[in-house]
């Protein structure tokens, strides 16, 4: 292997009082070797309060920008601070750290660029309702459709970037529901994606942000925001130089 | 035509319209940049208020029959216009508050990390 390369794990936390202390705590025993970055979106519980009294790493941010806004600030750290790989977590407990070296060896072994942890790979852990999985088919299907690649699991927040991307989401990183609109992102810059199985939990705590009622908003917007987003790119038949 | 009384109403309409946006560009209430588009919809409605024959033959160019439905369709439009640019500012207003507070939030974090290391020596 190569000199090491240093790791950011960003973990976006808007309202999670009741699951962060535990999720960086976890973190911290499990994966001591790598840096991680909480993201305060603007919480309105204590979720600032107990970062501070943990003396935990952790960015505040002054208003709730959404996930999309949080996660970016955390790439414009990691860009900053010169890291190679950055990685996506959730503060909310789904993600397990236990995956987060297979999350990261594509990456470190320059076999991939994005890679996401998928649960639909080996259908294990969590597998969500019937009714989100259906609507996360459909999107798949849609960035099939749009990119040519299949990637099964596109609304995981659980992701890992190279450098390249770090630099390319920093700049420029989809709002509101960014998840599905993020891959399509990637595949345009001619990244290489790719899914790695892993198993999720059931939030520990907490409330998800997607109830049933926006679950209609959410289908309509993130198509529209897939379809503008490869819109943007027109015609793409490139080949990367750096590769 | 139009009479007479209606004519001397709406040339003051368009004086007092005027007043405005020019009391409001002095107290800097509003950028210059985007008053622009303010002040060109006067200069057309004091035109057409002092030539309103130019109304009716831009109207009838158009193909519409009805000279005051043609006087809403460009009102309307012109509106809409501005609606947009006004949508499009808030946009890229976002987009900057955005980084800003990105921004924000790294540099506090630096300067957490400065006191406490000035605190601990």
């Amino acid at each position: 292997m190569e000199q090491k390369q240093r790791v950011l794990v960003i973990i976006p936390a808007y309202n999670e009082s009741e699951n962060i202390v535990h999720v960086v705590r976890h973190m911290m025993e499990e994966a001591p070797q790598y840096d991680y970055l909480v993201i305060n979106d603007g919480s309105t519980d204590d979720t600032p309060d107990l970062c501070r009294r943990e003396n935990f790493h952790y960015l505040d941010l002054s208003i709730n920008m959404g996930i999309g806004g949080a996660v970016q600030a955390g790439y414009v750290y990691a860009r900053k601070y010169d890291y190679d790989i950055a990685v996506q977590m959730d503060g909310d407990g789904q993600h397990d750290i236990a995956y987060l070296e297979k999350l990261l060896e594509p990456i470190v072994n320059r076999e991939a660029d994005v890679v996401i942890g998928s649960r639909f790979l080996e259908k294990e852990g969590f597998q969500s309702t019937f009714g989100r999985r259906m609507g996360i088919n459909i999107l798949s299907g849609l960035i099939w459709l749009v990119t040519g690649r299949h990637i099964m699991d596109v609304t995981s927040g659980y992701r890992a970037v190279n450098k390249m991307f770090i630099k390319i989401y920093s700049e420029d990183y989809p709002m509101d529901y960014p998840e599905p609109e993020a891959i399509v992102a990637a595949i345009m810059h001619l990244g290489r994606v790719k899914e790695v199985p892993v198993q999720m939990r059931a939030r520990e705590g907490g409330i998800s942000s997607i109830t049933f009622k926006k679950s209609i908003y959410y289908m309509i917007k993130v198509t529209l925001a897939i379809l503008i987003c490869r819109m943007g790119y027109g015609i793409r038949r490139g080949k990367r130089e750096d590769i | 035509m139009i009479p007479a009384t209606l004519r001397v109403t709406l040339i003051v309409a368009v004086i007092c319209y005027f007043v405005i946006i020019l009391y409001f560009l002095k107290q800097k209430a509003l950028n210059l940049k985007y008053t622009l588009l303010w002040l060109v919809a006067g200069l057309v409605m004091g035109t057409l208020v002092v030539v309103p024959e130019l109304l009716v033959k831009i109207i009838h160019i158009f193909g519409i029959q009805e000279n005051m439905n043609g006087l809403f369709i460009f009102a309307i439009g012109f509106m809409l216009m501005i609606l947009l640019s006004l949508t499009s500012i808030a946009s890229r207003q976002n987009r900057k508050i955005r980084t800003l507070t990105q921004e924000l939030a790294i540099l506090d974090k630096r300067v957490r990390e400065l006191e406490k290391r000035e605190t601990g020596l």
